[in-house]
């Protein structure tokens, strides 16, 4: 959140800045020399952050990923190893690792399910807080907003509180009304975990929304109620429209946080027989990391969860793209 | 794929010829004149009266006191504990980070299963060539041959887990379900226990680690080596004995398949919902503080046996102290490593914190390690243990990347629960996954049979 408004400002405020900087050719003036090494000095640690923290990380995955570890000495052990390059190996093995694959298969369907879900409920949310004109607005903002505030393994443990049997108050009265749940088994497991990330991201997803609407000018709707629009028109017709750059942002944060799951598996994982070692792709490298102790193969993994990332967020952005850049 | 392990074994080969066994290697170590750390740097050796600092990372309940003990008595030698977490094994992703990072500490608490998994890392010194097989008398000897492999000693064992059965004699005795002695009793009793509306326990899937100790009562032997060539026998008779037994009981619905050693199983616990147990020695801390209402209500009764009268025995757990491949100086490490596991005092206070049984032979009592006896009504429980100890079948060893055969038991077992496969299916599956794994590690392997 912070991050993308940062983003924003800062792209508001360079551009003028470059725009001058391309004017027609002149002779360089001192003071235009000093400002631009001034300009770089402030830059720069941007740019050295993100060297080091962005940069350097992936292109390190990358060169763990064509690499693989050999071993020589009496039954591998105490002798020495170093590592060999294997080419696109620990990709090819990656890709025919079946728990890897259904792994992808699942986060997809979890995103296909659970994005659409959280964002139409956030987008709810932001237009009755919006639209309201109680005294209690702010109050409910936060407290929508505040399952965010709670990092995702405590999230996970709190709810897993209320998934396992034996101890949560959910199952027992379920029990008690005669229903029989099972929010870990194999078949649910994945849909109680949905759950959990609703729970957290829906409030940060309303809030990023109601930025926007915020941002939408007042006369929209005093134009639009002269015209006998009600509030269900108005909403329909000039709010979605207006906000859509921010719908389209919130898919492809939630696109990204998808393919990424992790800890909610992870945490849930003891509590659970039904979740294995490669229920998400990430957690799937990571136990090919740590358990295995395979860091090469990781990184092979790491690097295509990275690309389907890529593919997945830049084909949204494409997908809905023509229209919003224009309002950008 | 089949490109990568060819070249890998063709390395291998050239390797096998020039190293040609242990023997060699074992030479090879002694010759460099204590421990090869394989990038050269050569582990010092304390001056007198020089003071120095060693780091020891463990999960042990109560290692702080043992080791406070030491460093009050070799003022030179202070020892600084490191406390890592050992849920899902995190203790060991960090000791390997730590390794390849060129890092670790001096001393690291390591299960027997786990040995050959770090050896395949280089991370531990071979102990031999500092005189390390002068305390081998000190120990159960099939204990100090877990960490032995050739010539080579990498680690000094601590503790042991002979497996038992925990029960609620209580319940027991008001349901009328006598202490079942073999697996057919067991299975009778899980009956007699269902239709009073609890079961006798759970299957958890993701327990690779007390399965192997199933399958090793039954006879099973999953590693061996053969040459240089390292065999893997998963899918094997023993095993599929133990596998078919369990999924017969899963099928009939005798048992609960979730996890253990987790909250919803505590509970069970609690409430006599699950009334027995097959566990090891250490389980009885965990008893003790997660189900401290039902004081006095356990017992401690011998592992069923498949035939009666047998004394079929098998190990869950159990670890040691190992000295790092760059520990800065390995023989004040070995002299710690060697005080803390057979030092009366320090022993004592480690049975204290309640770490297992002790592999040293002396300096303790079975009776010192009773240290819940009110918990299990009085009874001597520990002589069920160290009777299961000494019949343990010692030819069991394990081979490298342990925790990942685990993870794919466990996967193949959720799996198996889910689609209704059959469990010998999980052992040809992990059979073949295993081979792969090892092969993938630049080892040679074969399928035992």
């Amino acid at each position: 959140m912070s991050r993308v408004t940062l983003d924003r400002r800062a792209g508001a405020t360079s551009r003028p800045a470059r725009r001058n900087g391309r004017g027609p050719r002149r002779p360089a003036s001192r003071t235009e020399a000093r400002n631009a090494r001034t300009a770089a000095v402030f830059v720069l640690p941007f740019f050295a952050l993100f060297g080091l923290c962005f940069l350097a990380p992936i292109g390190y995955a990358l060169h763990q990923s064509l690499f693989i570890t050999e071993r020589t000495g009496p039954l591998g052990l105490g002798g020495r190893q170093r590592e060999v390059f294997a080419g696109l190996a620990n990709y090819a093995q990656a890709l025919s690792d079946d728990r890897f694959l259904t792994g992808f298969g699942r986060v997809l369907l979890f995103g296909a399910v659970q994005i659409p879900l959280m964002i139409v409920l956030a987008t709810a949310l932001a237009l009755l807080l919006e639209s309201a004109s109680a005294r209690g607005v702010p109050f409910f903002r936060s407290a929508f907003f505040l399952p965010y505030g709670v990092p995702g393994v405590i999230a996970s443990i709190l709810w897993g509180f209320l998934y396992v049997p034996g101890i949560s108050p959910l199952v027992k009265i379920a029990g008690d009304l005669g229903w029989d749940v099972d929010f870990l088994a194999r078949g649910t497991v994945l849909w109680s975990i949905a759950n959990i990330v609703t729970w957290q991201f829906t409030g940060y997803n309303m809030l990023v929304l109601i930025a926007q609407l915020k941002a939408v000018p007042g006369e929209l709707y005093e134009a639009a109620r002269i015209d006998g629009a009600g509030a269900w028109q108005i909403a329909r017709h000039i709010k979605i429209p207006l906000i859509r750059p921010a719908l389209v942002l919130t898919g492809v944060f939630s696109i990204i946080g998808t393919l990424q799951l992790f800890a909610e598996p992870m945490v849930l994982r003891p509590l659970a027989s039904s979740i294995d070692s490669g229920f998400t792709p990430n957690l799937h490298a990571y136990s090919e990391a740590f358990v295995g102790n395979n860091q090469h193969a990781a990184a092979a993994e790491a690097v295509l969860l990275a690309l389907v990332a890529c593919v997945l967020s830049f084909g949204f952005l494409r997908l809905t793209g023509g229209r919003a850049k224009g309002r950008g | 794929m089949s490109n990568r392990s060819v070249h890998r074994r063709t390395v291998l080969g050239g390797a096998a010829a020039v190293a040609a066994g242990w023997a060699l290697t074992g030479c090879g170590d002694s010759g460099d004149g204590g421990g090869g750390n394989g990038d050269g740097t050569a582990p010092r050796e304390r001056e007198k009266g020089q003071k120095i600092g060693l780091t020891f990372w463990s999960w042990v309940p109560g290692i702080d006191k043992p080791v406070d003990l030491w460093n009050r008595k070799n003022p030179d030698v202070q020892v600084t504990v490191e406390k890592v977490s050992a849920v899902n094994g995190q203790q060991y992703a960090k000791m390997h980070a730590a390794i390849k990072a060129g890092n670790p500490p001096d001393l690291g608490q390591i299960e027997f299963p786990v040995v050959p998994s770090f050896l395949l890392d280089n991370g531990l010194l071979d102990l031999a060539p500092l005189g390390a097989a002068r305390y081998k008398d000190k120990f159960f000897g099939w204990q100090w041959q877990q960490s032995v492999f050739g010539k080579s000693v990498y680690a000094i064992p601590q503790a042991s887990g002979p497996m038992g059965l925990f029960l609620r004699q209580d319940l027991f005795d008001k349901w009328d379900v006598p202490i079942p002695r073999t697996w057919d009793e067991y299975e009778t009793a899980a009956r007699a226990v269902r239709k009073k509306g609890a079961w006798i326990e759970t299957f958890a899937p993701t327990n690779g680690n007390r399965f192997a100790g199933l399958a090793w009562q039954a006879g099973a032997k999953w590693y061996g080596t053969h040459g240089d060539t390292w065999t893997v026998h998963i899918d094997d008779e023993p095993t599929r004995r133990v596998a078919d037994y369990w999924e017969s009981l899963v099928r009939q619905k005798l048992v609960k398949t979730i996890p253990d050693r987790q909250n919803a199983w505590y509970k069970d616990l609690q409430t006599g919902a699950i009334p027995a147990w097959v566990g090891a020695s250490w389980g009885d801390a965990l008893l003790v503080g997660n189900a401290p209402g039902t004081q006095g209500k356990w017992r401690a009764a011998p592992l069923p046996q498949w035939k009666a009268g047998e004394q079929a025995h098998a190990n869950w757990g159990g670890s040691t102290t190992a000295v790092f491949a760059k520990a800065r100086y390995p023989k004040d490490a070995l002299d710690f490593a060697v005080w803390l596991n057979t030092d009366p005092e320090s022993i004592g206070l480690l049975i204290d914190g309640g770490y297992g049984f002790p592999s040293a032979k002396k300096g303790y009592a079975t009776t010192d390690l009773d240290v819940d006896k009110d918990f299990f009504g009085g009874q001597a429980y520990s002589k069920v243990f160290a009777d299961a100890g000494a019949h343990v079948d010692t030819s069991w060893r394990w081979g490298p990347g342990v925790d990942t055969l685990y993870q794919r038991l466990g996967d193949a077992f959720t799996d198996a629960l889910a689609d209704g496969s059959s469990f010998r299916s999980v052992l040809t599956k992990v059979q073949g996954q295993t081979l792969a794994d090892l092969k993938g590690k630049g080892l040679k392997v074969a399928s035992g049979g």
